[in-house]
């Protein structure tokens, strides 16, 4: 899978979760610059993305990722696709 | 010793600082180790014993992440196994301290034995010093810390401006710093490190000990048992929402600004958050550190797993605005009132901060729910415009009356406050107050403001007090804004020029020189930060 069809499947959860069809994101997206992407909106989110990709973070990754483009390369990593 | 004395600011910091920098002009390596020689003796000033105490207990969490360092990710097991030991010996060190008489109290009341409390002494900053510890294992497990020394734990433990009350730090937000650290005299830190000082000082001197003694007659009359009416309980209840508002802003402005003078940038930890208008983004405001450490190491983690059970049960998970009732309660309210709990319990071991700490869990699960449900029946813009004041107002009103329960000596005094909050115990007014009113203070009498006894003059001045801070509160800029273009915490960016923004200039510097006069001057009354409880 590339990156932007990750990124276009993140899109679409966070769309979904926060229901706001405005939402575009970008490797370069952190939480802070959507609003209403809160912890818990994030956790939700991390786990929508786990269920539809098949992959599975470590905690301390899920607190570790700064940028959307972070999540993304953990997916890639997980999929044996390093970026 | 407290940053708002005598012996702090004219003895113990000017001399460490200074030999601070005398001694990083030739070598930073003995500068450090004269930061934390300073700070053991900062900890040890009202107890020598508090520094036996808490010596073992870095040892012992040195020893384990040292093991799991070594281990990397080699034997997983051991690692997971030194973890819990390691979280487990700072929650027992924690618990014995704070909690083993409250937990005697509680079973005394429940079983109705008969058991002898055992009164100790808390180390001083215990609550703090134990969440820091744990989140540095927990990061060392993970594999974020990658190298560290004895002396580097040391410093990141002992590092005295926030070693009592916060902010609560990460290892990897602070180490790269000091390793950057020149140690020597630096205009310009300086500069932004004195200000901040000093306006926290004013904070917590000139603003917050103002109405402290006013709130505390208030909530010493509903612990003697005796009722409160209306105005009283809600100036009481405002009142010490102010008071903690001040006293705890005062003190992280001079934590920040203390580390500053050491050329280190502490976290955010207090954004205006009485500017909130909900109660999610109130916790994003106050105590930030707090709610950032049991979001990540408390709240994620539990939701994560919880979420991963639902899937894996084949439930729905939580999803937007369909999300069902059961993934909203097991998903949503489940965990966000175990971790304002958890909160309550670790400020305080009382009833009055359970109870604190479930009424903010329930604030945040309706808060929450409330985002699910609103966008099925209420969008576009009528919804910002009505609901932004109306979310203001809820959650200032919400967030005082909890404030009560934190500030009560126990849950029946919170109750009796409640209580006048609703107007149970009538509307009064100090008798000389409606007198001086003339013939709207008659008016008033005939529609059932009864005159008390209380006096006139201490009801002026709670009113006056009170209403004076909440302007400050909600109109003026804070600190952050304030010094935004000196980055005063972590991560703060520049915000566009307006006319409070700090520069170093001659302005600035008499303006501050009033506000430090101000602040020293009122040191007579020196008095504890309220955070430094805990």
């Amino acid at each position: 899978m590339t990156d932007t069809e990750i990124l276009n499947i993140f899109t679409r959860i966070l769309r979904d979760l926060l229901g706001d069809e405005g939402i575009v994101l970008t490797e370069a997206t952190e939480r802070p610059d959507v609003p209403g992407w809160d912890s818990f909106a994030y956790v939700n989110f991390i786990v929508a993305a786990e269920g539809q990709l098949g992959v599975r973070f470590r905690v301390a990754d899920v607190e570790s990722f700064q940028t959307v483009g972070d999540i993304v390369a953990a997916v890639q990593k997980q999929s044996g696709n390093p970026a | 010793m407290l940053f708002n004395s005598y012996e702090f600011l004219l003895g113990f910091l000017p001399l460490s600082l200074g030999i601070f920098y005398i001694t990083g002009t030739y070598s930073r390596e003995r500068a450090i180790q004269w930061l934390i020689a300073i700070s053991l003796v900062f900890y040890a000033w009202w107890r020598p014993v508090n520094v036996l105490l808490i010596s073992p207990s870095i040892l012992v969490n040195y020893g384990l992440a040292r093991t799991m360092l070594n281990l990397g990710e080699r034997r997983p097991r051991i690692s997971n196994t030194l973890l819990w030991v390691g979280i487990a010996f700072n929650l027992t060190f924690l618990g014995y301290f704070k909690y083993l008489n409250f937990f005697e109290a509680t079973l005394n009341d429940v079983l109705g034995a008969n058991m002898v409390l055992t009164e100790l002494i808390l180390p001083l900053g215990i609550s703090f010093i134990t969440f820091q510890k744990i989140a540095f294992l927990v990061d060392v497990h993970a594999g974020r810390i990658r190298s560290f020394g004895l002396q580097d734990y040391c410093l990141f433990v002992l590092f005295f401006p926030q070693l009592i009350a916060g902010p609560i730090v990460h290892y990897r937000e602070m180490m790269p710093q000091f390793q950057m650290a020149t140690c020597q005299f630096n205009g310009r830190d300086f500069a932004v490190g004195i200000t901040l000082f000093f306006m926290g000082l004013f904070k917590k001197v000139v603003l917050a000990d103002a109405v402290a003694p006013y709130v505390t007659n208030v909530f010493a009359s509903a612990s003697g048992g005796q009722s409160t009416s209306f105005l009283f309980a809600w100036l009481g209840a405002i009142g010490f929402t102010l008071q903690i508002y001040f006293d705890f802003s005062g003190y992280t402005d001079m934590a920040l600004g203390l580390a500053r003078f050491f050329g280190i940038k502490l976290p955010v930890n207090f954004n205006s958050p009485l500017k909130a208008t909900n109660i999610i983004d109130f916790w994003l405001r106050w105590h930030v550190s707090l709610t950032r450490f049991l979001t990540a190491y408390l709240y994620n983690p539990l939701v994560l797993a919880l979420t991963r059970r639902r899937a894996a049960a084949g439930k729905p998970a939580f999803s937007g605005r369909n999300t069902t009732l059961g993934a909203y309660v097991t998903l949503l309210a489940l965990p966000t009132v175990l971790t304002m709990f958890v909160s309550g319990l670790w400020h305080g071991a009382g009833y009055q901060f359970l109870l604190w700490g479930l009424l903010h869990g329930l604030y945040l699960s309706v808060n929450h729910a409330w985002r699910v449900l609103r966008p099925r029946f209420w969008q576009g813009p009528s919804y910002q415009r009505l609901m932004m004041p109306v979310g203001f107002a809820l959650t200032f009103t919400a967030v005082v009356a909890a404030m009560v329960m934190f500030r009560a000596s126990t849950v029946t005094a919170g109750l009796r406050i409640w209580r006048g909050m609703l107007g149970m115990d009538g509307i009064a007014l100090p008798g000389a107050v409606l007198h001086r009113l003339g013939g709207f203070g008659d008016r008033l009498m005939t529609h059932g403001v009864i005159a008390s006894g209380a006096s006139g003059s201490e009801f002026v001045a709670l009113a006056g007090w009170t209403l004076l801070l909440l302007a400050i509160a909600w109109l003026a800029p804070n600190t952050l804004q304030m010094l935004s273009m000196y980055e005063p915490a972590l991560g703060v960016k520049p915000l566009p020029d307006r006319w409070v923004a700090w520069r170093p200039s001659s302005g600035w510097a008499i303006g501050m020189a009033f506000v430090a006069v101000c602040g020293i001057l009122s040191l007579g009354r020196v008095s504890a930060f309220l955070y430094w409880q805990f």
